[in-house]
């Protein structure tokens, strides 16, 4: 685990290769987002791109009109994003399972539908454009691709250090608990709808610093980063990695990415390909690319404890 | 005006009911979202599409376009569903890879632009009503949706299989206990499910378009129909559909910015006051 996040932080140079895993890490910070609360609590959020969105477009919005910039236009943005997912995690406390698959993929449509319809506000399907990167308190000009690699670099790190310390935590085991059994749980004591929300709100905490990275790279941003498409390619990401675990988010997330260039020099129809890989995967390989790395060193253990017989 | 937008509402309704009445009734029974219900009813146009141009006869491509989609739901259940049964999750996972999976492989097959299919010369032309021309089409699709819910209402109510089915609904447990043969009578009713939808899709596709994105939309309002009406009921189904269908109509009208926002804010509200919708009857 640490050699693979030691592996991420050397960088060749390659412009390509640089752009590519900037785009990795904002999309990785959504999937991330998903796997903690689908490996944690056992819940597939397909409402994760919203605070992504509305951190976005917040942001985009207050720039363009030069109402605020950075940093208040982050500010605000994130700020945002959490107080519509408060909103939005309370509606969808008491449902679990595949209900709440149903709901979050109503909800998420929702607010694509918003943002799609409030022309006035949003500019539809033209989206926003023209947002500028900012000077980062004089230390270094995002506006080259390097230092802007090392920034998000910087704050995935500590992104994913968070996730970690909180599933490491007695929180996660609570967290684990109610995936378990929520009446267990209630029985024992606990306020599970609480402890559902606060996850809620951590994992639309991290999709939203995503959504602000996602503008200041492209420079605009539209309605197509929350559609349902988006949402299914963060969930799909995910379960490729392996929802377990936060690495795999962010490997599956590479891997998805990186088919999805690859194929659309191809042929346009990328997401039929990524269709059937999923079926496969989930057939298959339920726990992702992370549960086959698993078997993988389960067996090679084995294998070497038989050979040293 | 406002009948016009009434009866259009009215019509969207009809045709949201046989979509979701399908949804529903598999949900209640098999509780899994079958999320390829979308993909069905956009097949099911592109098949009465292709068939219609084919034969020249409307009835043809909506039979046909119901029986294909019947056959693939039945294989969906057969050959994927039933592996990972139990697991619902895996389930819904299922359904949505291979919505996906269709949705793009109708893209490829039938290509990216919009499409309607024509309606037959029996069914063109318009009625005055007091002082609206409702066209003949609207009616048909309201008079075939009641149709298709008296049908399936006197199925549930009057025949064993109806029986065996609402108890299904109403405990799944107890009634695979009773000696009888549980996943015949999923696979029906998914199958069934497919097939209604191919028909919607059809029907649909005739009223509305046939063209990508089309099934992610209509498979939208069917699950706000059941959030609202209730998972498992089968007359709040009916009292979705009307509401969802009204509300489209009226927002389309009179407040188009807002029209997709006002059809979620019922849901909104259901979800807080009663999350199992206004009819529900799942016990789990």
């Amino acid at each position: 685990m640490i050699a693979l996040i030691l592996s991420i932080a050397p960088n060749f140079g390659n412009t390509f290769l640089i752009i590519m895993l900037i785009r990795i890490m904002y999309y990785g910070l959504m999937a991330i987002a998903f796997s903690f609360l689908a490996g944690q609590l056992g819940l597939f959020s397909l409402m994760v791109p919203v605070a992504f969105g509305v951190s976005g477009y917040t942001m985009a919005i207050l720039e363009t009109k030069n109402i605020l910039i950075f940093p208040y236009s982050v500010l605000v943005g994130i700020i945002l994003a959490l107080i519509i997912s408060a909103f939005l995690g309370v509606m969808v406390n008491r449902s679990k399972g595949t209900y709440f698959l149903m709901l979050t993929l109503v909800l998420g449509q929702l607010a694509y539908a918003i943002v799609l319809q409030w022309v006035s506000l949003t500019k539809g399907t033209t989206g926003i454009t023209g947002v500028n990167r900012p000077y980062l308190l004089n230390i270094a000009n995002l506006g080259k691709n390097v230092s802007f690699y090392y920034f998000i670099l910087v704050v995935f790190i500590i992104c994913i250090i968070l996730l970690y310390v909180l599933i490491n935590s007695s929180f996660g085991v609570k967290l684990r608990g109610v995936r378990e059994s929520e009446s267990r749980m209630i029985m024992l004591g606990y306020n599970t709808s609480l402890i559902k929300w606060v996850a809620f709100m951590v994992s639309s905490f991290v999709s939203s610093i995503g959504g602000i990275f996602f503008v200041y790279f492209i420079g605009l941003m539209n309605p197509d980063a929350i559609s349902l498409n988006a949402s299914v390619k963060v969930m799909i990401a995910s379960i490729f990695g392996g929802i377990n675990s936060i690495i795999g988010a962010i490997i599956g997330t590479g891997i998805i990415k990186t088919v999805e260039i690859v194929l659309s020099w191809i042929t346009q129809r990328y997401l039929l390909i990524i269709g059937v890989m999923f079926l496969i995967v989930i057939l298959l390989a339920p726990n992702g690319i992370m549960g086959i790395a698993e078997r993988i060193s389960k067996f090679g253990t084995r294998l070497f404890k038989k050979n040293s017989k | 005006m406002l009948l016009m937008t009434f009866i259009n509402g009215l019509t969207m309704a009809a045709l949201l009911f046989i979509m979701a009445v399908g949804l529903n009734l598999s949900f209640g029974l098999l509780r899994i979202v079958n999320l390829t219900h979308g993909s069905f009813y956009l097949l099911g146009g592109y098949i009465g599409l292709y068939v219609y141009k084919a034969t020249e006869s409307w009835i043809f491509g909506i039979a046909a376009a119901g029986i294909v989609v019947a056959i693939i739901a039945f294989i969906e259940e057969f050959t994927l569903l039933r592996r990972v049964r139990g697991k619902p999750t895996l389930e819904t996972l299922i359904t949505l890879s291979l919505a996906i999976i269709i949705s793009d492989l109708l893209i490829v097959i039938w290509g990216g632009n919009p499409k309607t299919i024509k309606i037959p010369e029996l069914l063109k032309g318009y009625v005055t009503l007091f002082d609206a021309n409702v066209p003949i089409y609207n009616i048909f699709i309201f008079c075939f949706a009641c149709f298709i819910c008296l049908t399936l209402w006197l199925i549930l109510q009057k025949t064993k299989i109806g029986m065996i089915i609402r108890a299904g609904v109403d405990n799944f447990e107890i009634t695979s206990t009773l000696g009888i043969n549980i996943q015949l009578v999923f696979t029906l009713v998914f199958t069934a499910a497919g097939f209604l939808a191919g028909i919607a899709g059809a029907i649909g596709g005739t009223y509305l378009m046939v063209a990508p994105g089309e099934d992610w939309r209509i498979l939208t309002y069917a699950l706000l129909v059941i959030i609202i009406g209730g998972m498992g009921s089968f007359g709040g189904t009916i009292v979705g559909s009307i509401i969802i269908g009204m509300i489209f109509s009226f927002g389309n009208v009179y407040v188009p910015q807002f029209s997709l926002f006002l059809m979620f804010a019922p849901v909104a509200i259901t979800l807080v006051i009663r999350p199992k919708g206004l009819f529900g009857r799942i016990t789990s």
